[in-house]
């Protein structure tokens, strides 16, 4: 039996966005009937940012809204996108008149309101470019349907974007780097155990002790693979097998990785992941050249974790190495 | 369209009439919609149309339309406001229409009940407009099951109506419309959906009218009703 910490469901999203916005009083603006979160204080002359999706992902999105990263994020129901009508509002507000990039995760109803948004938002002569995020490989069928699902890339992609839009690259350029960065950036996650919805008395689905789910998405799908459950370095394992075989990496070669938690993971446990992983790719040649570990893409309280890999160059790395600060990410 | 006959042009206060029209058969038809959703989807488009129609008497209330565009826009922005793929596409459908209000010209005395209201072919290319943006974001095609299989053969019906005979007047017209929308929505029950959540439950769609589409034809049945002045849609069919 899982209970949650809760008011009234109906309450939970806009409670959880003030919260947020409470406990970050110089950093965030809570837009509570649009349902977003903006900077405290706009920034200026410079290309917008703006981000989004369902809720059940936190830190993702609200978390990186600040200095270096994004400015303005907007929030669906759980595991739903925002509506047109709220991410209209939201990018509007990212508008800071030089245009706005609208980060996205690949997925159907995300795409259609950002796309919408995007579309109507030139009635106010504010120029948008959609970046979209795919990083995740277990979603790879290579052509037909959706294409791959949008992951924990999306914290690179976000940051990347943030760095170029704050030197004052243009929208073009900006949305550039970080289609680049999306293009690059691969994820495989796993899970041992399913999130439950808040509410909730039941996990998404149901483990055996033996086995895990291999490719789970962020929302508790289920994945198209079971594995055998194993030790750490065997997990890690079974994550960067199928990454590897994707990237296109050679001895030498510099990648910046994520260790993500999906939810329940504690700390402990994505540090195993994260020497298990510097100590293969180090056998391989490869250089873990950036690094960072924690949950920031989650799943609710899914226990499990992804590896995102993304090849490092110097503008990738300078981007990443700029100053953000954000409630979920500083530097 | 040179010469207007005036029997050609939608009455004063269509967009008005339009609007409410839709708004009481929506109401009325929400359960039954809400039904067929059950049956073939994902059943969350009684709850979509029900907030779309709270949204819109929000915005009729907070920006007092006056004209068919202003009155066209609080349907659009309330259609945005609903989750599901449904509602935005529906969003940008009524954004088209909205669209026919400004491109009939000025709007005339500011208030005036017939302030920019369209011409009934330029409501039939407002409809065709809105049909390939809804294609555009949707992917879908007709026979898809989709709202675009009543929507596709009423702007043929209104088209081909308003140009066989220049007696034809625009409710002639639209009534044509409204006949060949209800038996492209009937029609779903035999299709199996290709497109939308339906699409997932396969050959369990058939024999179901698709909701999206049942919901169009009752989009151009309320434009009818609001043009006859009857202000009354027909939706008892699709129970």
């Amino acid at each position: 039996m899982r209970r949650s910490i809760l008011n009234d469901p109906d309450d939970l999203i806009p409670e959880a966005l003030e919260g947020l916005a409470l406990t970050h009083p110089t950093q965030l603006e809570l837009h509570a009937e649009h349902r977003f979160l903006s900077r405290k204080q706009p920034a200026r002359d410079k290309v917008g940012l703006v981000s989004g999706g369902g809720s059940g992902h936190e830190p993702l999105h609200a978390g990186f809204v600040g200095t270096g990263m994004l400015d303005v994020a907007v929030a669906g129901a759980v595991f739903a996108s925002p509506t047109a009508l709220q991410v209209l509002a939201a990018t509007k507000a990212a508008d800071a008149g030089r245009g706005v990039v609208q980060i996205v995760k690949n997925y159907t109803g995300d795409v259609l309101n950002f796309r919408i948004a995007g579309e109507i938002s030139g009635d106010d002569a504010i120029d948008t470019e959609i970046v979209l995020v795919d990083d995740d490989v277990a979603t790879d069928s290579g052509g037909d349907g959706p294409g791959r699902r949008g992951t924990a890339a999306t914290v690179i992609v976000e940051k990347v974007c943030g760095a170029a839009a704050e030197e004052g690259a243009s929208l073009a350029e900006v949305a550039a780097i970080g289609r680049r960065a999306a293009a690059s950036a691969r994820t495989m996650s796993l899970a041992l155990a399913a999130g439950t919805h808040p509410g909730d008395d039941r996990p998404q689905f149901d483990l055996e002790d033996d086995e895990i789910e291999l490719g789970v998405g962020i929302h508790g799908e289920r994945a198209a693979k079971r594995a055998a459950f194993t030790d750490a370095n065997g997990l890690t394992d079974l994550l960067l097998e199928p990454l590897l075989a994707e990237l296109d990496l050679h001895r030498g070669d510099q990648v910046l990785a994520i260790v993500n938690g999906l939810g329940s993971t504690y700390p402990l446990e994505l540090q195993l992941v994260a020497r298990a992983l510097h100590h293969r790719l180090g056998e391989a040649g490869i250089e873990i050249g950036r690094s960072l570990v924690g949950s920031y893409v989650t799943s609710l309280d899914m226990h499990g974790v992804s590896i995102t890999l993304m090849p490092l160059d110097d503008e990738l790395r300078r981007l990443w190495d700029a100053p953000v600060h954000t409630p979920a990410l500083t530097w | 369209m040179t010469e207007q006959t005036p029997s050609r042009t939608l009455p004063a206060g269509f967009g008005r009439a339009f609007v409410l029209t839709l708004r009481e058969a929506l109401e009325g038809a929400a359960d039954d919609l809400g039904d067929l959703d059950r049956r073939a989807g994902d059943g969350d488009f009684g709850t979509n149309v029900r907030t779309a129609m709270k949204h819109l008497d929000a915005n009729l209330e907070a920006d007092e339309p006056s004209s068919y565009r202003e009155y066209l826009t609080a349907l659009y922005m309330a259609w945005l406001g609903v989750g599901g793929t449904s509602g935005p596409l529906f969003g940008m459908f009524f954004r088209d229409l909205a669209k026919a209000g400004e491109e009939s010209g000025a709007e005339g005395d500011a208030g005036a009940a017939d302030a920019g209201v369209p011409t009934a072919a330029q409501f039939a290319d407002a409809l065709a407009a809105g049909q390939a943006t809804v294609q555009r974001y949707g992917e879908a095609k007709v026979g898809d099951k989709t709202m675009i299989d009543s929507l596709d053969p009423a702007v043929a019906a209104l088209r081909a109506a308003l140009e066989a005979d220049p007696e034809t007047s625009a409710v002639e017209a639209l009534f044509a419309a409204e006949d060949a929308a209800v038996a492209g929505a009937t029609a779903t029950a035999q299709t199996t959906a290709r497109r939308g959540r339906a699409s997932y439950v396969g050959d369990a769609s058939k024999g179901v009218i698709d909701p999206g589409s049942a919901a169009m034809a009752i989009v151009i049945s309320s434009a009818r009703a609001g043009a006859d002045g009857s202000g009354v849609a027909h939706f008892g069919w699709i129970a």
